[in-house]
């Protein structure tokens, strides 16, 4: 309730700075103008007398001052007040009942009243277990923004915030833990995961040298290995993707939860029948509706158009987009894939030769 | 309960500046003095309501409230207070809360120490003060509101921007809208001036004073900004000329005109017409600067376009009051009385002449800054204008202006006699002819430009100092009677001899910075040395550092000159741990007025670093130029004359008062 | 005295239409430097974005990058130190001209300073070409007064 006592007094002040002047018996009056010119004329008397102007010079600003006030003067002998007591009577209303109405209506429409404040003081103490996620992770943000150089802050945050979805802080994240925590594997691919996620899903090249780096530093890093295969497959190289992931799956523990996952970019890339595949596995990727496996098509070749968009210098992977496209049945994206081409290859004269006389053997006029 | 007061206070606001701008209107139409002082007790509640308001939101900022919107996203509860503080006029809606805030500062200042007003002038001039901040209030309540609430909230805030907590970037918007808003008054009055269809001389002193404290705000402001961009952005540029300098620029520009037709017109009661024209004009271009700024056109006409509200918003003020009141402008202004007659040759016509190049000089910058913005609008072509424009039409407008200003001061009023004044110059001139000369023969085969342009700027140094002499007689009288007659002299008198120095001073520094600047870009290993305008500087070594939230790569120079170690200088490239952010610490080194600067580059994978290295000579009067000009502005301020209460008598004329 | 006035205003317009003609630089993206032939040698800015990848640093602070606005990219030339800001897939606007072999040597670069605020010819840009983030037209709309001014500059010459 002090809330709204305070705002009723706030209101009262408000009004009352309306209405004091209203019931002034003596309102002020004001200053006059021929003050100034009083004032004019003893400063030239003065500069005169200082000799910083000269005597005839300082005669003639006396009589036009003179002449100046002498105006202001009889236009001040009449001050011509009427008092108008109903008009001021009018205005005391409006302020008494006028302006807390609007005031009041405004902020209504406009404020939160039920609203406490919340300074940071007085949550930050809310208990753990009730504390939402977002809430946690705020907190070790926190401690970390004090903390910088807590490698191992940072790697127990990174994954967190890979989960939630902010993969930017989440590769900010890893590189910090890789710098004050030291440099592991699991860190690199867990860096490089953040950066595809960051592309869309593209193994960008900073992606793909973090999960070198993985592999380098840990040739068994099975996350690492599984994006070098993806980014292989994005490069259009399939037999390169398969050669990685087969030993992948081969070396994968049998009850380790990405197995699928593999199994299925296997079949993807066709190569699905290897003895190392489990049964159930080819059983998940054979049953897999047409529908779904158009799904999974189109996603590959979306992924090579947002990557052919971030560098066009590609030909052959212009080349099998516009052949994706034309496989899929939609001539028109691939006209587009066909313009695109030309307009990334525009400098690239060799480029473009190659590209046209690729897109004839497809049977696309050049 | 703070943010809802500080919301509620704010609507007070407007409730008080809704009654403010109508009842003494009313008031001096029908002569009721009672209605017309309502003006003077609802400004100074507004002041402080806003106030309350503003020191509201400043204790959200503080407290880290993220139940605040504002606060949420513009702040965080690890800013240091400072920033915490500074960061409430960092974003959109607390500078328009700030402006606000400023603009019922000067209200209320009218209405407290305005005593000497007459009642009716005082009246209206804080009426149409009130229709100003109704229309801000609008602006802010409806599209731009800093207390809107957030029901849950975050446990963070979003703004932890390492790059925007620096000392210089906190303090110079304030000056700036003390100064940008500070020209609300001279608008105020001459609008009120229109509306009673009555000005006279008295009006001009009493417009002067409050002319005069905008002009020093905005002075400071800028040389201010101009010091910041000058170390923060690593590569030792001042000026840009880019769209938000010169919406500050403008301003100043016609401010300084105004400052000049004002004192003709209290002297000699004429330029009247012209004077108001060019207070509505000073205002005008602040609230256009503040569209610029605040509209967000500049930035990306895209962000204008998808959330037009504000622009939009912004432009209906801009076009009802400008509009508004050079439209009352052209209706009264012909009503008005002229006044004094002069000679073109006299004190009054060499302000004439200082206003007609001051004003179309920033008429040139008008151009330069909106001629981009209204091309895009009618055709879709972007194009930009920059610093090569501006050197083209605004240096040139600038040499006549500063030839003539020794000649201003010296020249009676009415009828002057220009080779009389010409023959007191001579002295300036000689000294001026003898810098051009040495300077010539010291950088023989350089440029002729800067010999002549340092020449000039001694001359209106030199032309100053000449103005003084003669005021206190000085070399004709005994020295001790000259120095009496110093001591005597007017403060305004002192004000106008600082401010055109300052003018001189700031022109060498921008001269010499400019032609002389050496510039070294290059790559050093640690033990390299780097020879630049005399002074040797050794890169000792690189070393990394941590720093609270940040790791900085530090670079350890000595510099020497002629064999003798004269300093350590060390910039830093920091890179921030949390944020994916890094920022350029310049290291400046100070010689006289000159300055040495390096700054860091990237790290080559030779163990080198890239480095700029800059010799800037007399770099620092830039900035000791408008410093001068602004105590000019000080000096003036404090004369008696123009005091901002009452015009107090002075003590021998106040025993004579009786006798009148 | 209106004699003299119509002077000055007079020598204010001359001088006015002169720097126009001599001194506005025309800002063009990547897609229509290819369709409009810009010829060698003509001064604009070039705006996009720094295409990722294409950062080649070499010695005595040469640099060369790609600006590509999605649909095209144009290799750019610099010697000098960039901004703090510049960065793989940020916004940046070049300023120089083609030389003959259609490489755009920049001798000024300005980045973009903090994470949100982007050059606005790139935004436009970005926007016609359909490659606008919303996240940059919040930024965009935040950018402060103080935060425009901040935009670094990197220049040589």
């Amino acid at each position: 309730m002090s809330l709204w006592f305070l705002l009723a007094l706030m209101t009262a002040v408000a009004i009352f700075a309306v209405l004091w002047p209203l019931g002034r018996a003596t309102p002020s009056q004001g200053g006059r103008e021929s003050a100034v010119y009083k004032d004019q004329l003893t400063e030239v008397d003065r500069d005169v007398a200082a000799g910083l102007i000269p005597q005839s010079e300082g005669e003639a600003a006396r009589v036009e001052i003179g002449r100046r006030l002498l105006a202001a003067a009889d236009a001040e002998t009449d001050p011509q007040t009427t008092p108008r007591l109903g008009l001021r009577r009018t205005v005391a209303i409006i302020a008494l009942v006028g302006m807390p109405l609007m005031a009041g209506g405004l902020y209504l429409h406009l404020g939160s009243p039920a609203l406490p404040d919340m300074p940071l003081a007085s949550r930050a103490t809310a208990p753990v277990a009730t504390a939402s996620l977002d809430q946690l992770v705020g907190r070790v943000q926190t401690h970390l923004e004090k903390n910088p150089t807590d490698g191992r802050g940072w790697s127990v945050l990174a994954p967190v915030l890979e989960r939630l979805g902010r993969f930017d802080d989440a590769a900010q994240a890893y590189r910090n833990a890789i710098k004050y925590d030291g440099d592991t594997a699991a860190r690199r691919a867990g860096l490089g995961e953040s950066l595809v996620s960051v592309a869309n899903g593209v193994v960008t090249a900073d992606a793909k040298a973090e999960f070198d780096r993985a592999v380098a530093l840990d040739a068994k890093e099975a996350k690492a290995r599984y994006f070098l295969g993806l980014a292989a497959e994005q490069d259009g190289n399939r037999t390169q993707a398969a050669s990685i992931w087969q030993p992948l799956l081969a070396d994968a523990p049998p009850d380790a939860p990405w197995r699928p996952v593999v199994a299925a970019a296997l079949a993807r890339v066709g190569a699905a029948k290897v003895p190392a595949l489990s049964d159930d596995t080819i059983a998940s990727a054979q049953n897999m509706s047409e529908a779904d496996r158009t799904t999974m098509i189109r996603g590959m070749v979306d992924r090579l158009a947002t990557r052919l968009k971030q560098n066009g210098d590609d030909v052959e992977g212009w080349l099998r987009l516009v052949r994706a496209y034309k496989v899929l049945n939609d001539p028109e994206k691939s006209r587009t894939a066909r313009d695109d081409a030309r307009r990334a290859l525009g400098q690239n004269e060799a480029g473009l030769r190659q590209l046209n006389e690729g897109l004839k053997a497809m049977g696309i006029d050049g | 309960m703070i943010a809802e007061a500080g919301h509620y206070a704010l609507v007070l606001a407007l409730a008080l500046a809704l009654i403010q701008s109508t009842v003494p209107v009313i008031g001096a139409r029908l002569r009721d003095p009672a209605l017309m002082n309502v003006a003077r007790s609802t400004a100074l509640a507004q002041l402080l309501f806003v106030g309350l308001s503003f020191l509201a939101l400043v204790t959200l900022h503080v407290t880290s409230d993220f139940s605040v919107a504002n606060v949420y996203e513009n702040s965080h509860s690890l800013k240091p207070l400072i920033y915490k503080i500074t960061g409430v006029w960092g974003n959109h809606e607390g500078s328009m809360l700030l402006w606000v805030s400023i603009l019922a500062l000067f209200g209320g200042m009218v209405a407290a120490f305005g005593n000497n007003l007459p009642l009716s002038l005082r009246s209206l001039a804080l009426a149409v003060q009130a229709w100003v901040s109704t229309a801000f209030y609008l602006f802010i309540l409806i599209t731009s509101n800093p207390f809107l609430r957030l029901a849950n909230a975050p446990i963070e805030g979003r703004d932890l921007n390492p790059v925007l907590q620096d000392p210089g970037l906190a303090i110079h918007p304030p000056m700036l809208y003390l100064g940008y808003v500070g020209f609300s008054i001279s608008f105020s009055f001459a609008v009120a001036a229109l509306i009673e269809g009555r000005i006279d001389a008295a009006w001009a002193r009493w417009v002067r004073p409050w002319t005069l404290m905008a002009w020093i705000f905005l002075t400071l402001g800028i040389a201010m900004g101009s010091y910041w961009a000058y170390y923060e952005l690593g590569w030792g540029g001042w000026w840009f000329w880019d769209p938000v300098e010169n919406a500050s620029l403008m301003p100043w520009l016609a401010g300084t005109a105004l400052l000049h037709s004002a004192v003709v017109m209290e002297k000699r009661n004429a330029l009247k017409v012209w004077t108001i024209l060019l207070a509505i004009l000073t205002f005008s271009l602040s609230l256009l600067g503040t569209f610029l700024v605040r509209s967000g056109v500049l930035t990306s006409v895209h962000a204008f376009a998808t959330d037009p509200t504000r622009g939009v918003f912004i432009l209906l003020i801009l076009c009802l009051f400008i509009g508004g009141s050079l439209s009352l402008y052209a209706w009264r202004a012909s009503a008005l009385k002229q006044g004094g007659l002069f000679a073109p040759i006299s004190r009054e016509g060499s302000l004439v002449l200082n206003n007609l190049l001051l004003t179309t000089a920033c008429a040139t910058v008008f151009i330069g800054t909106l001629y981009p913005l209204g091309l895009e609008v009618l055709t879709g072509e972007r194009i930009s204008v920059g610093a090569p424009f501006f050197n083209l039409t605004f240096a040139p407008l600038f040499v006549p202006l500063l030839l003539a200003v020794p000649f201003g001061p010296l020249l009676a009023w009415k009828r002057g006699d220009l080779l009389g004044a010409g023959q007191r110059l001579f002295a300036a001139g000689g000294v001026a002819l003898v810098t051009i000369a040495v300077l010539w023969a010291w950088t023989r085969g350089g440029s002729a430009f800067a010999p002549l342009a340092i020449g000039l700027a001694v001359f209106v140094i030199a032309g100053a100092l000449t103005d003084l002499a003669e005021r206190c007689m000085l070399f004709r009288v005994p020295l001790s009677i000259a120095f009496r007659r110093a001591r005597g002299l007017p403060r305004a008198s002192w004000g106008t001899v600082f401010a055109h120095a300052g003018v001189g001073v700031a022109l060498i520094g921008i001269v010499c910075e400019s032609t002389w600047n050496t510039e070294l870009i290059t790559t050093l290993k640690p033990n390299d040395v780097a020879k630049v305008a005399g002074y040797e500087l050794k890169l000792d070594n690189l070393a990394q550092r941590q720093g609270p939230n940040f790791a900085e790569l530090l670079a350890h120079f000595t510099v020497s000159e002629g064999g003798k170690t004269i300093g350590v200088m060390t910039p830093s490239k920091r890179n921030f741990t949390t944020r994916a952010a890094s920022t350029t610490e310049a290291a400046l080194m100070s010689r006289g007025v000159s300055q040495l600067y390096i700054s860091l580059g990237d790290a080559s994978a030779n163990g080198g670093i890239a480095v700029r290295i800059y010799h800037k000579p007399m770099v620092l009067l830039i900035w000791f130029g408008p410093v001068l000009m602004a105590f000019g502005g000080l000096l003036s301020l404090s004369d008696r004359r123009l005091r901002v209460g009452a015009p107090k008598p002075a003590k021998a004329s106040r025993s004579l008062q009786p006798a009148e | 005295m209106i004699g003299g006035a119509l002077l000055v205003l007079g020598i204010a317009v001359g001088l006015v239409l002169n720097a126009l003609r001599d001194s506005i630089v025309f800002f063009s993206t990547p897609v229509m430097v290819t369709e409009k032939h810009i010829p060698a040698g003509k001064r604009f800015r070039l705006g996009g974005l720094v295409e990722p990848g294409s950062v080649v640093r070499g010695d005595h602070l040469e640099v060369t990058f790609k600006v590509s606005d999605g649909s095209a990219s144009l290799p750019v030339t610099y010697q000098g130190i960039l901004p703090d800001l510049f960065r793989e897939g940020q916004g940046v606007v070049a300023e120089g001209s083609l030389n003959q072999a259609g490489v755009f040597k920049a001798d000024t670069v300005l980045a973009k300073h903090d994470e949100t605020y982007m050059p606005k010819d790139v935004a436009d840009a970005l926007k016609k070409q359909g490659h606008w983030k919303d996240d940059y037209g919040e930024g965009a709309k935040k950018a402060s007064q103080a935060e425009q001014a901040q935009q670094s500059r990197g220049v040589m010459q």
